[in-house]
């Protein structure tokens, strides 16, 4: 099993799970495939502990999850809630923040 | 190992771990979703029905392993899970005097409402009448025992909830009941105090160990009888 992102990366999960739902509904797979090859596999989940993380966030009420079958498949998909779109507005800033921060200091050192 | 095999030993040691039964059937089902894409991305791949049930079981991983990563992750998602020291150790002994207190204000809240105003001059005059004095220490009591057994309702409930494991809500149960064995509400005529005695009240700290075996009982029997269903 796959777990081997950093722990400086605390919260970047969540502003992952939203940002890719906020394009369109998915399930579980999808969405590690998706931050695997986007990120391309910089960033990883470990196979199947993406769902607590999902159902923490449908808890928050940020991602809603409606079961259907699409293609013969039943499936869990998830999808972005007004209240996790305005999570991931407050995340992004937050991230722009932080590597703008973080870019200016590392450009000094090596600059 | 096949994909059953793979499943039934991931929902078994969620179930060892103390992982409430919802959640069980929903990763299990979600795991086992993930499983089927995996093993079908395989086969578009050109690999045999077994190779691909195989990579799929590689890229799962060890199914106790995962269990355990899924309860990690489960408890973190909860404020409970998270900070179970102050949610099982140190609340309890405040949930306890503060369910107490909001219960004998609903309870006089409820005769105000019904009409039966009250003041302190009408406490005095009632602390004069033996058989109203009764119902008074009567409720005071009853407030007692009601919130000592709430509190440890709530605690049972909660530990479930945020999936920590048994020994956290056996020590929320403890502290109930250390609680109510030394803590106690003096109601005389006149006069009325809150604070620790050292004469202990058994039956009030039987309560919540005598709930928190009744929810230990009741658990073990459902998860029995959901391990039955499965293997059926």
């Amino acid at each position: 099993m796959k777990k081997t992102n950093p722990s400086f990366l605390n919260g970047v999960p969540e502003l992952l799970v939203l940002r890719l739902l906020s394009r369109r509904e998915m399930y579980g797979y999808q969405i590690v495939e998706e931050i695997r090859t986007q990120t391309g596999k910089a960033l990883s989940f470990g196979e199947g502990c993406i769902y607590p993380y999902l159902h923490y966030l449908e808890a928050e009420k940020q991602v809603s999850s409606q079961r259907r079958e699409v293609e013969g498949r039943n499936r869990n998909y998830y999808k972005l809630t007004a209240r996790g779109r305005k999570r991931l507005e407050e995340l992004t800033s937050e991230w722009k923040r932080v590597t703008t921060g973080v870019s200016l200091l590392m450009g000094v050192q090596h600059g | 190992m096949a994909r059953t095999d793979f499943i039934e030993q991931l929902r078994r040691r969620l179930l060892e771990l103390g992982c409430p039964m919802v959640q069980v059937r929903r990763l299990v089902q979600e795991v086992a979703d993930h499983h089927e894409d995996l093993k079908q991305a395989a086969l578009s791949e050109g690999l045999s029905e077994a190779d691909a049930e195989a990579r799929a079981n590689v890229q799962l991983g060890d199914p106790l392993a995962l269990a355990e990563h899924l309860m990690a992750a489960l408890r973190r998602s909860s404020w409970w899970g998270r900070h179970f020291l102050i949610g099982f150790c140190v609340l309890p002994l405040l949930a306890v005097p503060v369910l107490w207190a909001l219960l004998l204000f609903l309870g006089l809240s409820l005769e105000f409402a019904l009409g039966y105003s009250w003041d302190w001059k009408k406490l005095h005059v009632a602390a004069d009448n033996p058989v109203a004095f009764h119902h008074l220490a009567m409720a005071v009591h009853g407030a007692d025992y009601v919130a000592i057994g709430l509190a440890t309702l709530l605690f049972c409930w909660l530990a479930r909830r945020s999936a920590v494991s048994v020994t956290w809500m056996a020590t929320a149960c403890a502290i109930c009941s250390l609680y109510a064995l030394f803590g106690q509400a003096i109601i005389k005529p006149h006069s009325f105090a809150v604070g620790v005695s050292w004469t202990p009240h058994w039956i009030e700290a039987a309560i919540p160990l005598l709930i928190a075996g009744a929810i230990y009982v009741f658990h073990r029997r459902t998860k029995q009888r959901f391990q039955e269903q499965v293997a059926v």
